[in-house]
C-alpha cells in the first residue's frame, strides 16, 4: 500500500478532458482515414481483379504499402512530401494520408477476397434478368461482399486507432501526445499510461461492438435487437404491399 | 410485329378483318422466337459445341436432354448470351445477337442487354439474391430493368409472387425458404419481366425429391398459359408430358430430335441407351 501511495491516481480524473480529447483526435483521424481507405481499397480490389497491366500496378501498390510501418509513413508524408511536392499538410491531414496509404492496401485485400467469395451465379442471375453489369455490382455483389468484409474492416479500424499513437512524432495532439505532455509536468508515467491504455482498450471494445451490430443488420434475416428494429420498417412496408396485392386479386 | 414474315403481311392492306385476325393467329403460332444456327462454342482450345441448330416457335415447349457434359447448359446459355458462341447465329425475334453465319448478313443486330429483355432464365441453383427478401429479389429486377418506381415495382413483384403461390412469403429471405420455394421465387422473378421465352436449366435437379412436384406444377401451369419454354431436364416423365419438341444431345451435337411422343419412338442407339439408363 505504501507503494501505491506514491501514485497519484487522481491525476486521471483531473485531466480527464485532455485525455478524452486526445482519444477523440485519434478516433477522428482513424475514422476519416477509414472512409478513404474503404473507398480506395475497393477501387484497388477491382483493379486487381481486372486485366493485367493495371492489375499489376494495383498489386505492387498493395504489397509495398502493406509493408510500411505507420511511423515511417507519417514522417514520409509530413516531412518528406512537403519538401518534394511543396504542399505542407496539417498534422491532422498528414495523419489521415499516412493511414490511408497503408490501410487502403489492407482493405483492398479484404475486399478482393470478399468479392471472390461471391458465387458466379449471382452475377449471372443479374445478367440473365437484363440488369446492367454496373448495377449488378452495386446492388448484388457489393452488398454481399461488404457483409463478408465488415468483421475484418472492423479490426482494421481498431488497428488504425492504435497506429495514430505513432503520430505523436509529428506533434499531433492525440492520446499519446497528450499523455506525454501531462507526464512531463507531473512525472507520473505509470498512472498516465495506464489511463491511456485503458482508453485505447475501451475504444476497441466500443468499436468492436459497433461493427458487430452493423454486421448483424446485414445478416439475413437481421439478428439482434438493433438490427431487428431497423428491419421493422421494411417488414411493415412489405406487409402493406401484400395487402394491396390481396385486395387487387379480390377485385379480379 | 418483329419477324420479317409479319412485317410483310401487315402490308397486305386489302385483306378483310377476319382473314387478318386468323392470319395473325397462324403467324403467332409459327413465329420463330429463337433460332440458333451452326452454334459452336470453345472453352480455351476445347470445343464443346460443334455446330448446333435449334428452332423454338412461339408457345412451343422444347425439351433438351442428354448425358452430363454433352453441352446442354452451354447451349441454353448461348440463347441469352451468358455464353458468347465462338461461331454461329443467335436470333431472337428476328434480331441477330451472335457472331452470325458467314455469308449471311442480318438486317438487325442487338446487344446482350436488349436480348435479355426478351429471355428469362431459371437456374439449377436458383441464384436468388440472398441479401434481399423474396419480394425485393423481384422488385430489384423490375426497378433495374424496367425502370419502375419503388412502389410500382413492389406491387408487380407481389403479383408475380402470388402467381407462384408465395405471396405470404414476400418478406422472407431466400435462406428462410425451402429449395422448392426458392425456385418458385426465381421463376416469379424471371416471369415478372414479361419475357417472350423462358429458359430452364435443370430447375429441379438441386431439389429434394419431395420438393420437385411443386416446381413442376408451377412450370406446368406456365406451359398451359402458352409461355414459350426451353427446358433442360432429367425429369423424363415431365418432358414426355409437356415436350412439344424433344432434342437429344451428346458430345456437343444434337443427335436426334422429334415431336411429341419422340421419347417412345426414337431410333438412335445412343438415345435409347441414355433413356434406358435414366428410366
Ligand atoms: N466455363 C467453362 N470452362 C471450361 N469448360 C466448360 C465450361 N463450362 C462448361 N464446360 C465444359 O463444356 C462441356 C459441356 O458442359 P455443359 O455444362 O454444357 O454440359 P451439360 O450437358 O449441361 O452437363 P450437365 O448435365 O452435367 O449439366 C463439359 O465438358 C464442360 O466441362
Ligand atoms: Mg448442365
Amino acid at each position: 500500500m505504501r507503494l501505491l501511495a506514491n501514485y497519484d491516481w487522481g491525476l486521471i480524473w483531473e485531466n480527464k478532458e485532455d485525455l478524452l480529447r486526445g482519444l477523440l483526435v485519434a478516433i477522428q483521424v482513424a475514422a476519416v482515414a477509414l472512409v478513404l481507405s474503404v473507398a480506395i481499397g475497393l477501387v484497388l480490389a477491382l483493379l486487381r481483379l481486372g486485366k493485367p497491366p493495371v492489375s499489376w500496378l494495383a498489386a505492387i501498390y498493395v504489397n509495398v504499402f502493406r509493408g510500411v510501418p505507420a511511423l515511417v509513413s507519417v514522417i514520409w508524408v509530413y516531412f518528406g512530401w512537403s519538401l518534394v511536392v511543396g504542399i505542407s499538410f496539417t498534422v491532422f491531414q498528414a495523419g489521415v494520408i499516412a493511414l490511408t496509404l497503408l490501410y487502403s492496401a489492407f482493405i483492398s485485400e479484404i475486399y478482393r477476397a470478399a468479392l471472390q467469395a461471391i458465387p458466379k451465379g449471382q452475377r449471372e442471375a443479374g445478367l440473365a434478368l437484363g440488369m446492367h453489369p454496373a448495377r449488378i455490382f452495386v446492388q448484388v455483389t457489393l452488398p454481399q461482399a461488404t457483409k463478408i468484409a465488415i468483421p475484418n474492416i472492423g479490426s482494421m479500424f481498431i488497428g488504425m486507432i492504435k497506429d495514430t499513437s505513432t503520430f505523436t512524432v509529428i506533434g499531433l495532439l492525440e492520446l499519446v501526445r497528450v499523455t506525454q505532455n501531462l507526464n512531463s509536468t507531473t512525472f507520473q508515467p505509470f498512472v498516465l499510461y495506464t489511463a491511456a491504455a485503458g482508453l485505447y482498450v475501451a475504444a476497441a471494445f466500443f468499436f468492436d461492438f459497433l461493427f458487430r451490430a452493423f454486421e448483424k443488420t446485414l445478416t439475413t434475416p437481421p439478428s439482434g435487437g438493433i438490427a431487428r428494429a431497423a428491419a421493422g420498417r421494411r417488414r411493415r412496408r412489405i406487409e402493406l404491399v401484400m395487402k394491396d396485392v390481396e385486395a387487387l386479386s379480390g377485385k379480379t | 410485329m418483329r419477324t420479317p414474315a409479319s412485317t410483310s403481311s401487315s402490308r397486305q392492306e386489302g385483306s378483310t378483318e377476319v382473314s387478318r385476325a386468323s392470319l395473325a393467329d397462324a403467324e403467332r403460332a409459327s413465329r420463330l422466337v429463337v433460332e440458333l444456327k451452326g452454334i459452336k462454342k470453345s472453352f480455351g482450345s476445347v470445343e464443346v459445341l460443334h455446330g448446333v441448330d435449334l428452332k423454338v416457335h412461339s408457345g412451343e415447349h422444347v425439351v433438351i436432354f442428354g448425358p452430363s457434359g454433352s453441352g446442354k447448359s452451354t447451349l441454353l446459355r448461348t440463347i441469352n448470351l451468358l455464353e458468347e458462341p465462338s461461331a454461329g447465329s443467335v436470333r431472337v425475334l428476328g434480331v441477330e445477337y451472335g457472331p452470325g453465319l458467314p455469308g449471311e448478313r442480318a438486317e438487325k443486330r442487338g446487344g446482350p442487354l436488349q436480348l435479355r429483355r426478351h429471355v428469362g432464365m431459371v437456374f439449377q441453383q436458383f441464384n436468388l439474391f440472398p441479401h434481399l427478401t423474396a419480394l425485393h429479389n423481384i422488385s430489384l429486377a423490375l426497378r433495374s430493368v424496367r425502370s419502375l418506381g419503388r412502389r410500382e415495382a413492389e406491387e408487380k413483384a407481389g403479383i408475380a409472387l402470388r402467381q407462384v403461390g408465395l405471396l405470404p412469403w414476400a418478406g422472407h429471405f431466400p435462406g428462410e425458404l425451402s429449395g422448392g420455394q426458392q425456385q418458385r421465387v426465381a421463376i416469379a422473378r424471371a416471369l415478372s419481366l414479361d419475357p417472350e421465352v423462358m429458359l430452364f436449366d435443370e430447375p429441379t435437379s438441386a431439389l429434394d425429391p419431395e420438393l420437385v412436384g411443386e416446381v413442376l406444377a408451377v412450370m406446368r401451369a406456365l406451359a398451359e398459359s402458352g409461355m414459350t419454354m426451353v427446358i433442360v431436364t432429367h425429369e423424363l416423365n415431365f418432358a414426355r408430358e409437356i415436350g412439344d419438341f424433344n432434342v437429344f444431345m451428346d458430345e456437343g451435337l444434337v443427335v436426334e430430335s422429334g415431336p411429341r411422343g419422340f421419347l417412345d419412338i426414337c431410333e438412335n442407339a445412343r438415345t435409347k441407351r441414355f433413356l434406358k439408363a435414366v428410366l
